[in-house]
């Protein structure tokens, strides 16, 4: 059987990927085939490890997008804050601006307000990360350890499948060797046949 | 918000006509109230058609019966997990944005209308005042919607632990 034909028949049994709206199935798919094809002629069970590895991946990339995503939060409430105590600014309208900011497709009104808060608040963009790291450090430790633990998950599915990978080239071996010492006795046997007979 | 015997007593007397449910669906739908994902509750992955499926599978690849059954009934399980975890990840407790954002100084006259139909006192548009700027903490230290997803799929890990640790002993011992 096929390595895909392999894991779509896997796949129904261990639930089909569960992606987030914005999220590419197609990119999932690809890390998945990629993986498959390190392994020579994987077994199904080889192939259910691999697509749990695969989705462990796919968690780290969540998590670590949750991280940037935590920072732009704690930087949107600082500088809606604008240097006070208090909000000055709205924040839903900062965080826009900030994120538009930031990944350089701000248009000139959102790049104005940024700057003038940023002014207001004797900051530059990298004292208000630092600032922003320091105040979303519990959430952002929380996220730390999400991302460890699908580390260790991946470690415990790698030697999983190492094992697996093994025990079938074992398995594959003692075969080839069973064969082996099976011909020879039958070619040992025609011979003695033939001494006797002679 | 001032306290009253009377109004305590009737309140007592009237807590104490609630029983609960009586009929049987309604105490086993009650029996779940507290239930958040499920991951503590035992399965029967045995009698499932997948749990057959999975079995056959792996027996192809010279495991013996009983191995086949502990690793499709520990993939079953991390499956279990991890698709509690999606789930907690997609749904986290919302933002309350009218909380999150109100301004508590800016709307003590609107707390003041609001009780002096009562007859309360300055003392209560205080009270008020402070509690509502109590909720706001609470609900500004949750944090938005990724730091809420963040803390509730956090308190998976260790059944994510245990459920890689159980699958992993499987397939390495098998």
């Amino acid at each position: 059987m096929p390595v895909e034909d392999k894991s779509k028949s896997l796949l129904p049994f261990l639930s089909s990927p569960k992606l987030l709206p914005d999220e590419s199935e197609a990119e999932f798919q690809l890390g998945l085939q990629s993986l498959l094809s390190e392994l020579d002629n994987p077994s199904p069970l080889a192939v259910a490890l691999i697509s749990q590895l695969n989705e462990s991946l796919w968690w780290i990339k969540r998590h670590t997008k949750d991280k940037e995503l935590l920072l732009h939060e704690a930087m949107a409430r600082l500088l809606s804050k604008g240097g006070s105590y208090i909000e000055r600014y709205n924040n839903r309208e900062v965080s826009a601006a900030l994120e538009h900011y930031l990944d350089g497709r701000a248009d000139e009104d959102e790049a104005a307000l940024i700057d003038v808060i940023l002014a207001e608040s004797k900051l530059t963009l990298s004292d208000l990360r630092v600032r922003a790291f320091k105040d979303a450090a519990k959430h952002i430790k929380l996220v730390d350890d999400l991302i460890h633990r699908q580390h260790q998950t991946m470690r415990h599915l790698q030697r999983s499948i190492d094992s697996v990978d093994y025990k079938s080239r074992l398995i594959k071996r003692m075969d080839l060797e069973l064969a082996a010492l099976e011909s020879k006795q039958s070619v040992q046997g025609a011979l003695t046949l033939d001494d006797k007979s002679s | 918000m001032t306290t009253n015997p009377l109004r305590n007593h009737a309140n007592r007397c009237n807590a104490l006509k609630s029983t609960g449910p009586r009929s049987v669906a309604g105490k086993r739908a009650s029996s779940q109230n507290s239930r958040k994902h499920g991951l503590n509750s035992p399965l029967d992955f045995e009698s499932s058609s997948e749990f057959q499926t999975l079995v056959n599978l792996i027996a192809e690849e010279g495991f013996s019966a009983c191995v086949c059954a502990d690793i499709a009934a520990a993939l079953l399980n991390y499956r279990r997990v991890m698709d509690a975890y999606y789930e907690t990840y997609i749904s986290p407790e919302p933002v309350d944005e009218f909380m999150h954002d109100m301004d508590v100084t800016a709307s003590t006259p609107i707390f003041k209308e609001l009780l002096s139909s009562s007859g309360s006192k300055r003392q209560d548009v205080r009270k008020m005042a402070t509690f509502f700027a109590h909720m706001q903490r609470q609900e500004r230290r949750k944090g938005g919607l990724v730091s809420r997803r963040s803390a509730d799929t956090h308190k998976l890990i260790r059944y994510q632990r245990n459920g890689i640790a159980r699958l992993s002993r499987a397939v390495r011992h098998g």
